[in-house]
């Protein structure tokens, strides 16, 4: 499974130069009311919802459903050069906040909805322009050989803690999206209802004490999962869907909800797309409980239909995250507040690693 | 001739098209989108500041060049053996070598840096065998470091100056060898005295296109550096992908554009000069 | 040392071919000495055995009578010109014709001195700075002839060191190559293909064909007495006509008598030769003489200071005649019945 909630980074990489490249790739389509175009973050991500969701969708509808990759500049290009290609776009939350802010999305049409009850939607992912499609986490992660029993760290605190839990680590970096400045806060005994607005030099300073046992600041979690399953690092954060994977794959890998961050992958729809009615009636089908429940379980992720959890088991329910157990020991990202501060950390956080 | 020569640029016609369609328009398009997005010129300006006389941007121009530089030398140093094998060689060694290094370019960039990974990890086959030899008690860092990203860019750029150095060495009259050996010559002195200023300008052109490549690398770089090995490259990726401050992506890519084109204008001159006669 | 230079019964094979087989040679110190032949003949691999870049599968390659066979091209001390001049196109003139001196350590007064000595003999003073593309193909032949003597080697090895230049050219540095050997007093071994180069400058020439000497000796005695009709017909013009033997008289064309005063048939038939400048054209119908043949005029060529005749004798023959446009010489005109005629001491008879 390579699902990331922020996609495969090198996909998104090369395919800028074919973004700025290639304005009209589907100019020539004949576009018919027959198709939605879905942006995802590919991989087998495409291959569980095509099963779960698209398919089902296109029995019910007859609209059929082409998914395409991506990265977030292309999106932006898109909008600018007045060339949108997709319909539905299947995202980071914050990735879809600043297509939001430059008015290039559609209103969410909740009073049309069909299939899915819009006040069944978690009210924090239940924006007027996007609406959450799934949760995902943070989490610390340990290898269990070097950390047996219970010996293992439980807090951010415990994974500052170099001379107790030793060994090589990982945490993100800018380029994943965001750098984990919310745990360097929380080891130096921020609480987790007061992280936000984030004191970006406290944090740092914080980084900086750790920094000599970081081995690599990952930007995709394809990276973050490697890095952990050959042994590169021994703790580090991680998405909990990339680790879900790599335990599946018996590593000896466990991680811990204590003090994780939630968060959360969106859909919107470009006001400008050829099928905007399709991308509507998309986005209704998908989150329905039953269908979003199948999606959620085989990728790990949390449902952001709340009544998607009548069909999980305790066990389930305890692993998920957006679930009861998540939303008592973690937080959610404030994606607002990165938004409007993400280029001053970007630069304040290159400085920082070249310092 | 001047019908050979409108026949000439009518031949690059498609490729000059292409290029313009392609290359030239997008890029332009990008840059003068992104530079008129501000306001005033003291806004530009103050921008401009912040972009390229930060400190940050110096460090990675120095890591840039320094990764580049070390790349380059290495390349050079490997690939001149290497490329006088291969001008030496017929037949069979021939097609041998050069499939060697030419085979690793049908696989993505990508899939070669992470094979890189599995040999040079701290658990990787390297560590492995020289713990198992017992040559060494703990793993060398030898990836997700400077180490790491100069082996994997050095892998990459290889064939460029094989190929380049191996042109100029084919280029060289075997009877002027044969001549200096009459005359006196021990093979070093041969060699030294004779090959080596003969192939100068191959080497000269063999470093200057590694450098101009190595210096927009990105994915070898992202992928097997540390964390504070960021190249240029890596930098415009982030501004515009992460921070969508395509701006301050347009004045670093004009940086990077312009070195590269003036290290282009030194090496079409080298290039371009056939071989000493 | 001294500058003599002998082949042993050398022998180069590459693969099945023998290119060059069982060749041995004595040339003395100071002899201009040529190998002469067409391409394929072997000259060039035998210059190459001499200078080393060729090792022989058999015989011996001695060098002031010592034993070179298998010391590299380095250790044997030779000048040499090659074919494309081979000047080094990284260093200028001075540093080229400096080579030989530099690579063996020589002081920087020396080399100074002897560079400028070798230009002057060349006539190339002045040139010192420029590089070999700024040069004519005359000017690079003579800083490839400088630095094959600036080390005043006892023996200077040439490969065809003229045959880019266009024919005025080449006479004159015909003349000065030879001027400079007579000078320096080197043993030249020199590789042409070029007949009236070999003619001019050669004290000794040895005509080679498929890897073996065909015939070697004075240019003269080569080319006025040819021991078989490949020497003969290589080296200049020659009318080669068949003859056969008839008791003991040799008969020609129409079955006129011959007499030749060298050579010998070895079987019935055979041919006899004679040089065109050699056959005397006279107006009329012959008397029956020995070497007197009747003949009709078939091609009357005016080349300045000669007139070429071809003239057709009985059976089919047909003989070329060159006849010195002298004062007061009788011109004959194609249809003309004509006498040929020659001296016995002129021709001879080769066994096929």
């Amino acid at each position: 499974m390579s699902v990331t909630p922020s996609p495969f980074r090198l996909h998104r990489r090369l395919l800028l130069g074919a973004a700025l490249a290639t304005p009209a790739l589907h100019a020539g389509r004949a576009q018919t009311q027959g198709e939605v175009i879905v942006r995802t973050p590919g991989g087998s991500y495409d291959d569980v919802m095509r099963r779960f969701v698209y398919d089902p969708f296109t029995a019910e509808t007859g609209i059929r459903v082409t998914v395409v990759a991506a990265t977030a500049a292309k999106l932006i290009a898109m909008f600018r050069a007045n060339n949108v290609e997709l319909d539905l776009i299947d995202t980071g939350d914050a990735q879809l906040l600043t297509l939001e802010r430059l008015g290039a999305l559609a209103p969410i049409a909740y009073d049309r909805w069909r299939w899915s009850k819009p006040e069944d939607i978690t009210r924090q992912v239940r924006n007027p322009h996007r609406v959450g499609n799934f949760i995902y986490a943070s989490v610390l992660a340990y290898n269990t050989e070097t950390f047996r029993g219970d010996n293992h760290p439980k807090s951010w605190a415990d994974f500052w803690d170099a001379g107790k839990f030793a060994g090589p680590r990982m945490l993100a970096d800018m380029a994943s999206g965001s750098a984990n400045l919310e745990f360097a806060l929380l080891a130096d005994g921020v609480p987790r209802d007061q992280l936000y607005p984030l004191d970006v030099d406290r944090a740092l300073r914080v980084m900086t004490r750790i920094r000599p046992q970081i081995r690599r600041f990952w930007d995709t979690g394809a990276l973050a999962a490697q890095m952990l399953s050959d042994r590169e690092v021994v703790l580090g954060s991680i998405w909990n869907g990339r680790l879900q994977t790599v335990i599946d794959s018996n590593a000896p890998l466990a991680y811990t909800w204590n003090e994780h961050m939630i968060q959360v992958q969106s859909l919107g729809i470009f006001k400008d797309a050829r099928n905007v009615e399709g991308a509507q009636r998309l986005a209704d089908f998908m989150l329905q409980p039953q269908i979003q429940a199948q999606y959620a379980k085989a990728l790990v992720f949390g449902p952001t239909n709340e009544r998607a959890f009548e069909s999980y088991t305790p066990e389930e329910a305890a692993r998920t995250p957006g679930g009861e157990n998540s939303r008592r020991t973690g937080f959610y990202q404030d994606v607002a507040w990165w938004h409007e501060n993400r280029d001053r950390v970007s630069r304040t956080w290159s400085r920082w690693l070249l310092r | 001739m001047p019908l050979g020569r409108l026949a000439g640029w009518l031949m690059l016609a498609p490729a000059l098209a292409l290029l313009f369609g392609v290359f030239l328009l997008p890029i332009g398009w990008f840059l003068a989108g992104s530079l008129t997005d501000f306001a005033s010129f003291a806004e530009f300006w103050e921008e401009a500041q912040d972009v390229l006389f930060s400190g940050t941007i110096l460090r990675v121009l120095l890591n840039t060049n320094g990764i580049g530089a070390a790349v380059t030398l290495l390349v050079l140093v490997i690939g001149y053996p290497v490329s006088y094998a291969l001008s030496r060689a017929k037949g069979l060694v021939f097609t041998a070598i050069l499939l060697c290094i030419v085979l690793p370019y049908f696989t993505s960039t990508i899939v070669r840096t992470y094979a890189w990974m599995v040999l040079l990890g701290r658990t990787g086959l390297i560590n492995q065998i020289l713990l198992g030899l017992g040559l060494i008690d703990a793993p060398l860092e030898l990836m997700y470091n400077r180490t790491g990203v100069i082996i994997g860019m050095t892998y990459v750029l290889l064939p460029y100056m094989v190929l380049t150095l191996f042109a100029a060495m084919k280029a060289v009259d075997p009877r002027l060898l044969q001549a200096a050996e009459g005359m006196g010559a021990s093979p070093a002195t041969v060699f030294f005295r004779v090959f080596m200023p003969l192939t100068l300008h191959g080497v000269i052109a063999g470093v200057l296109i590694t450098f101009i490549l190595a210096i927009g690398f990105f994915v070898t770089p992202a992928l097997m550096g540390g964390p504070d090995d960021i190249m240029i490259a890596m930098l415009i990726e982030r501004e515009v992908e992460l921070t969508q401050n395509w701006p301050a992506a347009a004045m670093m890519t004009i940086v990077l554009l312009v070195v590269t084109l003036l290290l282009y204008a030194v090496y079409s001159r080298f290039a371009d000069r056939e071989a000493p006669r | 040392m001294s500058g003599s230079v002998d082949l042993d019964a050398v022998t180069k094979r590459y693969g099945s071919e023998t290119v060059v087989a069982g060749v041995s040679l004595v040339i003395p110190e100071g002899e201009f000495f040529t190998l002469l032949g067409p391409s394929g003949s072997g000259k060039t691999t035998t210059l190459s055995m001499l200078a080393g870049f060729v090792v022989p599968d058999e015989g011996r390659v001695l060098l002031g009578g010592q034993d070179m066979t298998r010391v590299p091209p380095r250790g044997r001390g030779l000048g040499m010109v090659f074919q494309n001049y081979a000047i080094f196109p990284h260093l200028n003139v001075a540093e080229n014709v400096a080579f030989p001196l530099t690579v063996k350590g020589a002081s920087k007064a020396e080399i100074k001195a002897r560079v400028a000595e070798a230009l002057a003999m060349v006539k190339l003073t002045g040139f010192e700075t420029r590089y070999a593309r700024q040069l004519s193909g005359g000017q690079q032949q003579r800083v490839a002839l400088a630095r094959a003597i600036v080390g005043h080697p006892k023996v200077v090895l040439m490969d065809e060191p003229l045959g880019a230049l266009d024919k005025n050219l080449r006479y004159h540095m015909q003349v000065e190559i030879k001027e400079i050997q007579q000078r320096l007093g080197m043993t030249v071994i020199y590789v042409t293909h070029d007949q009236e180069e070999a003619l001019t400058m050669s004290d000794r020439i040895a005509i080679m064909n498929h890897g073996r000497i065909a015939q070697m000796g004075p240019p003269r005695e080569v080319y006025e007495n040819p021991e078989s009709s490949f020497v003969a017909s290589f080296l200049g013009e020659a009318n080669l006509v068949k003859v056969r033997r008839d008791g003991e008289t040799v008969r020609g064309p129409g079955g006129a008598p011959l007499v030749a005063a060298r050579g010998a048939l070895s079987a019935n038939e055979g041919l006899v030769f004679v040089r065109p400048e050699k056959v005397k054209v006279a107006a009329g119908t012959a008397e029956l003489r020995p070497n007197h043949l009747p003949g009709q005029v078939l091609h009357a060529s005016f080349l300045g200071n000669i007139m070429r005749y071809a003239v057709s004798a009985a059976d089919g023959a047909t003989f070329f005649c060159d006849v010195a446009n002298g004062a007061g010489t009788e011109i004959h005109r194609a249809g003309d019945a004509v006498t040929l005629s020659w001296r016995a001491e002129d021709s001879r008879l080769l066994g096929s």
